[in-house]
């Protein structure tokens, strides 16, 4: 990735996060619509907990091409 | 004025017209093109309510059932077959087109099915129409994933008729509409079901889209699964156990999408996932859920035939459908590479494209009703379809790799793509076009929140910051990922195994048994009359030997033995002579006497 392009994404990070303060949920309806900038903590969490789960998955699921010939 | 036609058989009628009118080159392509737009003319006339009806065996077959609903998706069907047709103009094989063409004709058959034989003959149609995509690809493993489609399909069309003929005999006659519960709701569910993709009865799917011809993969991306999810909005809207499958099945596909190294497998496990948000939405049954669950099924038909169209142009350009064999194609082929980076964030549901619109209309629903699981596996569903696109755009198009040439595809696929690229931004930042077509009308939701904006953002952001942390871990590797249909495979190969050794192997015995009975019984019908004195002999000889058995057996006994045994072959192999055992004419009519007389005696002793 050119380093221009880098460095638009981490600004892009570091100005959504206080963006998220600003902006509030119009109607919150459970916990966590009510905490500001819990969408970039679900971004990160749930980008993990999928990783972890696809590890997981393919270290018991994971076959040679031709497994079923 | 002529009246408008139920659309399904427009394209019936086309498709036969194909063989018959035998068009060639230049011919045939305005000829496809026309078929789709006397269909749209066709739907503009259509008018509310339910119009071809016919009676057959006293029961009402209903073919143009005209609502809100049905109409949208009509829609919907008929201008991204135009596009899927402009994408496959180059295909020369008639036999492809008829397929297609009889393929869309069935799902519209579905769709404006109202009555559920008519449903149920449509949906058939469709089963097996649609297998013919995957067997023109004429490869070994697309005859074999099409033989396992059309098994799982007719799985499915049994279960529906089995809870269709259920329905009909416990609630008598009625019109395709909410099902309540009971055992032929249950069976009509599976049916739907199975077309929808529900877990664990998905399997048919990543099996079979990627075995399909390039253009036919971008015909079955449409309208199988989308049939399911507009049976479903019909039948079973507001079903809890609807809207839990439909979040099983968004974290589900998006799992094992990231697992696949295979492109179109990838996409394929991705409709899944994009299916689930529409049942997830229907299941919620709100005017918000359904009219998101119908949404996104439109904007998923533009964005998810518009990935199948990238993906297919990559393997008709490079011969190449995995990640790990492709890499820097964005130099080559720019107009692909932007059309898929569109459908990538229009799958993701980025702002200011067709996904933003709908996949927050969805999730908002499962808050609306409070369900807080389903609101939050929708939620994972979104990062995991961002972090699989990010994936697939970045090892297709970005990686690098030296060794791979290609050209830009043809004229016609990139028009296609450019035409469903620029219709999934168009209702990205114009949602009212898609509003104006959904079951409940006004729409009360308004997408471009600043709440709804940022938090999107923030979630792809901090996603996508992970996948360039960890991406290596994301990176594609060979080899395939077991999913359920292992445990189907294992079980057909059980039952192969069941039929081919045990089971072939008693038939073998019970045929070696009845084969010697029946030579024996022959052998003997040659000579009738020996009968008496084999049986004579054979006990004779049985006697003596197995009263030898067990003692010594002098030499003289056993010369004695042989004779026996000589004799008996002697006697089998006398031919029969009727010379020999002709008697007077006399003497039968004499036998026939006595018997009468014995017979008569009995018969005046009896009564």
């Amino acid at each position: 990735m050119p380093r221009y392009l880098k460095r638009l994404f981490f600004i892009l990070i570091i100005l959504c996060i206080p963006a998220g303060f600003l902006t509030q949920h119009e109607h919150a309806v459970f916990l966590w619509h009510k905490i500001p900038s819990a969408d970039a903590m679900f971004g990160v969490l749930g980008a993990l907990l999928i990783l972890l789960a696809i590890k997981i998955v393919a270290s018991f699921a994971s076959r040679k091409e031709d497994f079923y010939d | 004025m002529i009246k408008p036609v139920p659309p399904a058989f427009i394209f019936i009628l086309g498709a036969m017209l194909i063989p018959l009118l035998r068009l060639r080159g230049r011919l045939r392509q305005p000829y496809l093109i026309l078929v789709f737009v006397v269909a749209f003319i066709d739907l503009l006339y259509l008018e509310p309510g339910a119009s071809w009806v016919y009676h057959f065996l006293g029961y009402e077959l209903v073919f143009a059932k005209v609502d809100r609903l049905s109409l949208g998706i009509g829609y919907i069907f008929v201008i991204i077959g135009f596009l899927a047709i402009l994408y496959s103009l180059h295909v020369r094989e008639d036999g492809q087109h008829v397929a297609a063409f009889l393929y869309v004709g069935s799902s519209l058959g579905v769709v404006f099915a109202g009555d559920y034989f008519s449903l149920f003959a449509f949906w058939e149609i469709m089963a097996l129409t649609s297998v013919f995509l995957i067997w023109y690809r004429r490869e070994k493993e697309s005859l074999d994933a099409g033989f396992r489609y059309v098994l799982m399909h007719v799985f499915g069309g049994c279960s529906l008729l089995t809870g269709i003929i259920i329905h009909i005999v416990s609630q008598g006659f009625t019109p395709v509409g909410l099902l309540g519960g009971g055992l032929g709701s249950i069976f009509i569910l599976i049916g739907f079901g199975l077309n929808a993709a529900f877990i664990p009865i998905h399997t048919w799917l990543p099996d079979s889209y990627p075995q399909g011809t390039v253009t036919g993969s971008v015909f079955l991306s449409i309208y199988t699964t989308k049939t399911g999810v507009y049976a479903l909005a019909r039948c079973f809207s507001g079903a809890d156990v609807v809207a839990y499958m439909g979040g099983i099945m968004a974290v589900y596909g998006i799992f094992y999408a990231l697992l696949q190294n295979d492109t179109r497998k990838l996409l394929s496990y991705h409709i899944i996932s994009q299916v689930g948000y529409m049942v997830a939405g229907i299941g919620v049954g709100t005017a918000l859920g359904v009219n998101g669950g119908i949404a996104h099924l439109i904007n998923n038909i533009l964005y998810k035939s518009l990935l199948f169209m990238c993906m297919g142009s990559v393997i008709y350009m490079t011969g190449k459908s995995k990640l790990t064999e492709l890499g820097g194609l964005a130099r080559f082929m720019p107009v692909t590479c932007i059309a898929c980076i569109i459908a990538s964030l229009s799958i993701s549901g980025g702002p200011g494209f067709n996904g933003f619109v709908s996949k927050g209309m969805v999730i908002s629903s499962a808050a609306e009703v409070h369900k807080p699981i389903l609101e939050l596996m929708l939620v994972l569903a979104s990062v995991g379809t961002f972090l699989s696109f990010t994936k697939l755009c970045y090892f297709t198009f970005f990686a690098q790799n030296e060794g791979i040439r290609a050209k830009e595809a043809p004229l016609n696929m990139q028009l296609a793509m450019m035409l469903t690229a620029l219709l999934c931004v168009f209702i990205g930042v114009y949602p009212k076009v898609l509003f104006s077509v959904l079951p409940h009308y006004p729409v009360h939701y308004y997408s471009y929140t600043p709440s709804h904006v940022v938090g999107v953002l923030q979630l792809f952001l901090l996603a996508g910051w992970v996948f360039m942390v960890a991406r290596a871990a994301f990176s594609p590797h060979e080899g395939i990922v077991l999913d359920f249909d292992y445990f189907y495979r294992m079980t057909c190969r059980g039952i192969v195994w069941l039929c081919t050794v045990p089971l072939n192997g008693l038939r073998l015995r019970v045929q070696a048994f009845f084969s010697r009975e029946v030579a024996s019984v022959a052998r003997l019908s040659r000579n009738p009359i020996s009968i008496p004195a084999l049986t004579k002999q054979y006990v004779h000889l049985m006697t003596v030997q197995i009263l030898k058995h067990n003692a010594e057996i002098s030499q003289n006994r056993r010369m004695e033995l042989e004779h026996m045994r000589s004799k008996f072959r002697e006697i089998r192999k006398i031919p029969y002579n009727e010379n020999t055992y002709r008697g007077p004419m006399g003497l039968g009519i004499l036998l026939a006497l006595i018997f009468l007389f014995f017979y008569g005696l009995i018969y005046f002793l009896a009564s």
